[in-house]
Formats: structure tokens, C-alpha cells, sequence
């Protein structure tokens, strides 16, 4: 099928980041991705995506805000029009680089904390950060910056929902992100200590239900549910190769931020080819694009072209074929795969996020 | 809603059209594509115009009544608003 047009880009700037969260999507070989992309290709990434019609450009990593050249690849993007959001941990957005990226033309920021409060996110973080994401969160709002506050949820802190939610009050937060762990990268690792229960998503429900009524027209508040725990999929991506793509740090271009974790496909990079053309034409974009790939149940379901066969990332993990339907789907074959991560006890360690890869 | 109401694009939340005519809200989240009466409403909302300047505005230049207009620009401005794209 003919490509359709490419809107988001998401730009991995690097993968190193002073925490080491259990739960990052990241991929596990972190290590391998540390030759990263000089600026003038990242500039270049930035004006052929602005050529290909794309608008709205994401700037994460690991902590993009380690590179020093971001302001430079913000401006660039802003020039060329495109929607600027920068997706941080926070800890080191001072008073000059917030302003740097300001005057570049940055237009939205997005800050995660781990937990409410400094012990518990401190300890999730293993590294002490809190009271520093504090300031900073403290910064963009004397700015009066669009900033959306993002918290990622697991066994080990989602029963402080209430109290997240309080903290961005207190912070005049307009726009709350409560995202329930997916489980790629290091999260996928740690999967058997992160899955929430189900007492606590109900819990989490409730709370959210109230704080949203409490709190209409001042915050919003989006509660991203687990894929483990819905009947149908998500429509990742919005399907892969339709809407979204995702450059790493050192170049390849990936349907969505997890996929280098699918080890049959081949992922082409931004030094080999222009990024229009591996959009359109290149093997791995190509291979689950629109409807044609979709073995049954997907291909005669009257739901395939709005959840797109769900997340191929997800199913490479449960099933090692990327082309099954994503296991969370009910009416998957697989299914029992995600019933039976639902049924382990949560006592597995957790391993923190680390450069050089767990044994 | 108040006639004298001026809704604005909330922090975060720019309007653009395209060569192709085809008009969109650019959010945090992500694209928004916006129907041809929400992007001639949403061309017109620039933290100055009220609510009645704007359905003027649209009533001069479109085929339509005061009465729908009126009610298709406060349906959109609501509905927008709950959504935090838009302040009123």
C-alpha cells in the first residue's frame, strides 16, 4: 500500500539519563547505542521530516536535555514550523537551559516524577532527583509554559495516586498524564515486579473518577489504562508506519520507540537513506503497514482498521512473531500468555536501569 | 455561554493550516484534524474576539444563520474547552 503522511516524529537524542527507573521502555543494550548522531544530522533529521510533512516533533531519550546542542536542534525545528515538545526527566532543566529552550522557541514540556514524594520517588529513581524535578516543575510554571506532568505507574507506586494528584495541585499542573507501565525495554525485564494488581487499577479508577469531577475545567487528567488488563488492544501508533515514526540516538529509524527489540526486522538509519524514503519504502515500515499482513483473527475483524492488530512490539515479546495479533486481545490465540503474567506474584527484584546490560 | 466571553487557544495549543487547505490543532498529544466549520471558528479565535464577534464574523462570511452559527461556535468552544485546548 502507498505510505500515508507522516505527522509525529520522535527523536531519541540519547539513551544516557542520570536515573535509573525500573520501568523505562528504553531497550536493554542500552550500551550499544553510544556512538549518538552529531548535531548537523539531527539538523538534517529535523528538515527532512519538516519536508515530508511532518508537524509535531517529540525530543526524548533517555534525557535529552544531556545533549548540549538541543537548544540548536529545537530552534531548527521551530523554524521549520514544527510542533517543539520536550519530554524530560527534569533534573537538569535550570533556570538558563529552560530559558535556552524557550528562546529557541521549545512550545510544550513535559516532566516526569516517579512518585509524590522524595523518599518513595527517589528510591524508584535510585538516585536522589525529586526535590530537583520539583524546581524545575516549579520554573516552567513562573514561565507560564504549557507543561504537562507525566507519572508512570506500577505495583510500587500506584496505591499514591491520590497523592500524585494532590502534588500537581499544589503545582497548578493543568495537565496530568497517570500512565500505567507498558512493558518493553527495561519495564518488560522487570515486568513480573512492575504489573500492577488488579485491587489496584479499581482503586486507581475510583480516585481518578473523583479527582476528575473535583477538579473539571482546572486539570486535566488522562489515566492510561495497562494493555494487560483491556480486552482489546491499543491501536499502537495508530498503526505502524501511518502516522509515527521514532529516530535513536544513533540513527535508526523505528515504527515505534520499542521496535528495536523486534530482532527480525532490519532497521535502517538516518546516514544511509533520507527519512522520506525509509518511511515509505523501507522493509520494516512496510512489513505491517495497513491490513494485508494480518493473520486471523485480525484479518476478517471489524475492529482491524481501528486498533491496526494492536502493538507488533507486544506481540514479538509474547509470542516472537511480530506479525501476531497483539496476545492482549482476547480473541488472540495467545492470550493465555498475558492471563499468566497476571497470575505471578510480585516478589522478583527489580533490576534498575543501567548502561551496561543486566546478565 | 456568555456572548462577551473571549475564548483564547490554551498554552500549548497553535492552530495551523496547510498548503492543502486542510486545518489542524497542534497539542501536546498530537495532531487534532479540525472540520471545515471548527477551522473557520477556530481561525477566529485570537484572545481578543468574544464569542459574539466571532459568530459575526462567521455569519458575514459564510451562508448560515445567526442561530446555528451561535450554537455550532459555543458546542465547539465548549467542547474544546473541556479537553484543555481552549480557555475561556
Amino acid at each position: 500500500m502507498n505510505a500515508p503522511r507522516a505527522t509525529s516524529l520522535l527523536c531519541e537524542l540519547t539513551y544516557r539519563c542520570n536515573l535509573q527507573c525500573p520501568y523505562c521502555y528504553n531497550p536493554l543494550d542500552l550500551d550499544s547505542y553510544r556512538d549518538e548522531l552529531p548535531t548537523e544530522t539531527w539538523l538534517r533529521v529535523v528538515a527532512e521530516a519538516a519536508a515530508m510533512g511532518i508537524l509535531h516533533i517529540g525530543l526524548s531519550g533517555g534525557e535529552p536535555t544531556l545533549r548540549r546542542d538541543l537548544p540548536e536542534i529545537v530552534a531548527a525545528a521551530s523554524r521549520a514550523g514544527l510542533y517543539t515538545n520536550l519530554i524530560t526527566q527534569g533534573t537538569f532543566l535550570d533556570d538558563t537551559r529552560l530559558d535556552e529552550l524557550l528562546a529557541a522557541g521549545l512550545e510544550h514540556v513535559q516532566i516526569s516524577i516517579q512518585a509524590p514524594t522524595e523518599a518513595l520517588a527517589d528510591q524508584i529513581a535510585g538516585t536522589r532527583v525529586h526535590a530537583n524535578k520539583e524546581l524545575a516543575i516549579e520554573r516552567v510554571m513562573r514561565r507560564n509554559v504549557a507543561l504537562t506532568l507525566n507519572c508512570v505507574l506500577h505495583r510500587g507506586n500506584h496505591d499514591a495516586i491520590a497523592d500524585v494528584i494532590a502534588f500537581a495541585e499544589r503545582h497548578g499542573i493543568a495537565k496530568l498524564e497517570l500512565a500505567n507501565v507498558q512493558f518493553y525495554g527495561w519495564a518488560y525485564r522487570n515486568r513480573a515486579a512492575l504489573l500492577p494488581t488488579r485491587d489496584q487499577i479499581d482503586r486507581a479508577l475510583d480516585v481518578v473518577a473523583a479527582a476528575r469531577a473535583r477538579l473539571a475545567g482546572r486539570m486535566q487528567i488522562a489515566y492510561v489504562l495497562p494493555d494487560y488488563f483491556g480486552d482489546r488492544p491499543k491501536a499502537c501508533m495508530n498503526g505502524w508506519g501511518r502516522a509515527f515514526l521514532t529516530v535513536t540516538p544513533d540513527g535508526r529509524v523505528l515504527p515505534c520507540p520499542a521496535a528495536a527489540a523486534i530482532r527480525t526486522l532490519h532497521f535502517e538509519r538516518v546516514q544511509d537513506r533520507p527519512l522520506a524514503e525509509i518511511w515509505e519504502r523501507s522493509d520494516a515500515f512496510v512489513a505491517y503497514r495497513g491490513t494485508a499482513w494480518m493473520p486471523e483473527p485480525c484479518r476478517s475483524c471489524d475492529r482491524r482498521e481501528i486498533d491496526w492488530g494492536g502493538c507488533r512490539c507486544q506481540a514479538f515479546l509474547l509470542t516472537g512473531d511480530a506479525g501476531a495479533t497483539d496476545p492482549v486481545c482476547t480473541l488472540s490465540p495467545e492470550h493465555e500468555r498475558v492471563i499468566a503474567a497476571l497470575g505471578v506474584d510480585g516478589g522478583a527484584p527489580l533490576v534498575p536501569r543501567r548502561m551496561k546490560q543486566p546478565v | 455561554m456568555t456572548a462577551t466571553v473571549v475564548p483564547r487557544m490554551s498554552r500549548g495549543v497553535r492552530f495551523r493550516r496547510d498548503s492543502d487547505g486542510s486545518a489542524m490543532l497542534l497539542v501536546p498529544e498530537g495532531i487534532l484534524r479540525l472540520n471545515d466549520s471548527a477551522a473557520a471558528t477556530l481561525e477566529l479565535v485570537n484572545g481578543t474576539r468574544t464569542l459574539t464577534a466571532i459568530v459575526d464574523a462567521l455569519c458575514a462570511r459564510y451562508a448560515v444563520t445567526r442561530e446555528d452559527a451561535s450554537r455550532d461556535v459555543d458546542d465547539l468552544i465548549e467542547r474544546l474547552s473541556r479537553r484543555g485546548y481552549v480557555d475561556r
